[in-house]
């Protein structure tokens, strides 16, 4: 069996405990709405494609060798880099939206503190007018 | 004609006061709005004393954000013009009338101040001076706006300009970026000379480390300018 000389049966169905309970892990997240489903597709997505080559071996072998690479464990290391970047990545993007909106609703927040404290003056300019039976002062 | 000042101020309590006395004598029906960049001490209450409108973010968002606040007030109360003038007393009110002149003329709806354009006033130091030199050369070459003093944040923004910035506005060390900005979108910018002062009271924020930073920073940005409109993402900052 291929499989035998990729991985040992043993790191293999460690590799798989390990993947599932990961999966399970972010699955709950998702469901007790720890985590948005949309910033943690790709997790799941890349997840499932480890869980597919650790079941499966032999595709390793096939993607190093379509790739050119000699030893498939490389290819493994290789493909293991990528999903953490591709996943990093993904976090760097939605830091970046949430820093754009925290800065527009930083900004709306100042605007309508301001017009709250001009709306707060003028009614108070307007009551202590009508306590003291002061003419109305015409706007100018 | 309705003109509003933009004034960023983080930790300036100090300097408005001085702002002010010189904001009466050369501008006095110039709208004045504070945006104060969450500051520490009585920048907010000296501004208010001084009776003018103070936006307080309530978190520091750096220049950037702070302008575009401005920008934004401005927008929505209708000002035809925007000044953007520092609260730390660099930026001399003086100015305004050449500053404001080439919008008033209808012949621009950007003007960067540029001290290079003056007699006398604080010209920065050597090094910073071959900053500002590349920096102009890089976007006249990026994008042809030939402009003396990119990084000079003494400027004013006609009502196109206003509504541009207030929709996307570059954050950290945003004024190169700006110009770039504002000429992608087709707008027409002008110079005119102000005479800046070297800082009353603190100290710049830009160190030399930090010098270093500030070109890469505004290079990279530069060379990803987004295209026309399309690119630019719609969550406010460009």
């Amino acid at each position: 069996m291929p499989s035998d000389r990729l991985l040992p049966f043993e790191i293999q169905i460690i590799s798989l405990a390990v993947l599932g309970v990961f999966s399970a892990w972010v699955l709950w997240l998702i469901r007790t709405r720890k985590l948005h489903l949309r910033d943690s597709l790709i997790w799941l997505l890349t997840t499932l494609a480890a869980i597919a080559v650790t079941a499966y071996p032999p595709l390793l072998a096939w993607g190093a060798d379509a790739l050119g690479i000699q030893v498939p464990a490389n290819a493994l290391f290789g493909a293991g880099l990528l999903y953490l970047a591709v996943n990093v990545l993904f976090v760097t993007i939605a830091a970046s939206g949430t820093t754009s909106r925290v800065r527009r609703l930083a900004q709306e927040c100042a605007l309508l503190r301001a017009e709250i404290e001009e709306l707060r003056a003028s009614a108070e300019r307007k009551n202590a007018g009508s306590a003291e039976r002061a003419p109305p002062v015409p706007r100018r | 004609m309705r003109i509003a000042a933009i004034v960023p101020a983080h930790n300036e309590a100090r300097s408005l006061p001085r702002l002010a006395e010189r904001l009466r004598a050369h501008a006095p029906d110039i709208d004045v709005c504070v945006v104060d960049d969450g500051s520490t001490d009585e920048t907010a209450q000296v501004a208010a004393a001084l009776g003018w409108t103070v936006l307080r973010l309530p978190m520091n968002l750096g220049i950037g954000g702070a302008v575009q606040a401005g920008y934004l007030w401005a927008l929505e109360h209708g000002h035809d013009v925007a000044v953007q003038i520092d609260g730390d007393g660099q930026h001399d009110p003086a100015d305004l009338g050449a500053l404001l002149a080439p919008i008033l003329a209808g012949r621009a709806d950007v003007v960067v101040g540029s001290r290079f354009l003056s007699n006398g006033g604080f010209k920065s130091t050597l090094v910073r001076r071959a900053g500002i030199r590349y920096l102009s050369w890089f976007l006249r070459l990026r994008c042809g706006a030939r402009v003396t003093d990119p990084t000079s944040g003494f400027r004013a923004a006609g009502k196109t300009a206003i509504a541009l910035f207030a929709r996307y506005y570059p954050s950290d060390y945003p004024e190169p970026e700006a110009i770039a900005l504002a000429r992608r979108a087709g707008l027409r910018l002008a110079e005119a000379p102000v005479h800046m002062h070297d800082r009353e009271h603190g100290r710049s924020s830009i160190t030399m480390l930090r010098s270093v930073y500030y070109l890469v920073k505004v290079s990279l940005a530069l060379v990803l300018l987004p295209q026309r409109g399309e690119r630019l993402a719609d969550d406010g900052s460009a």
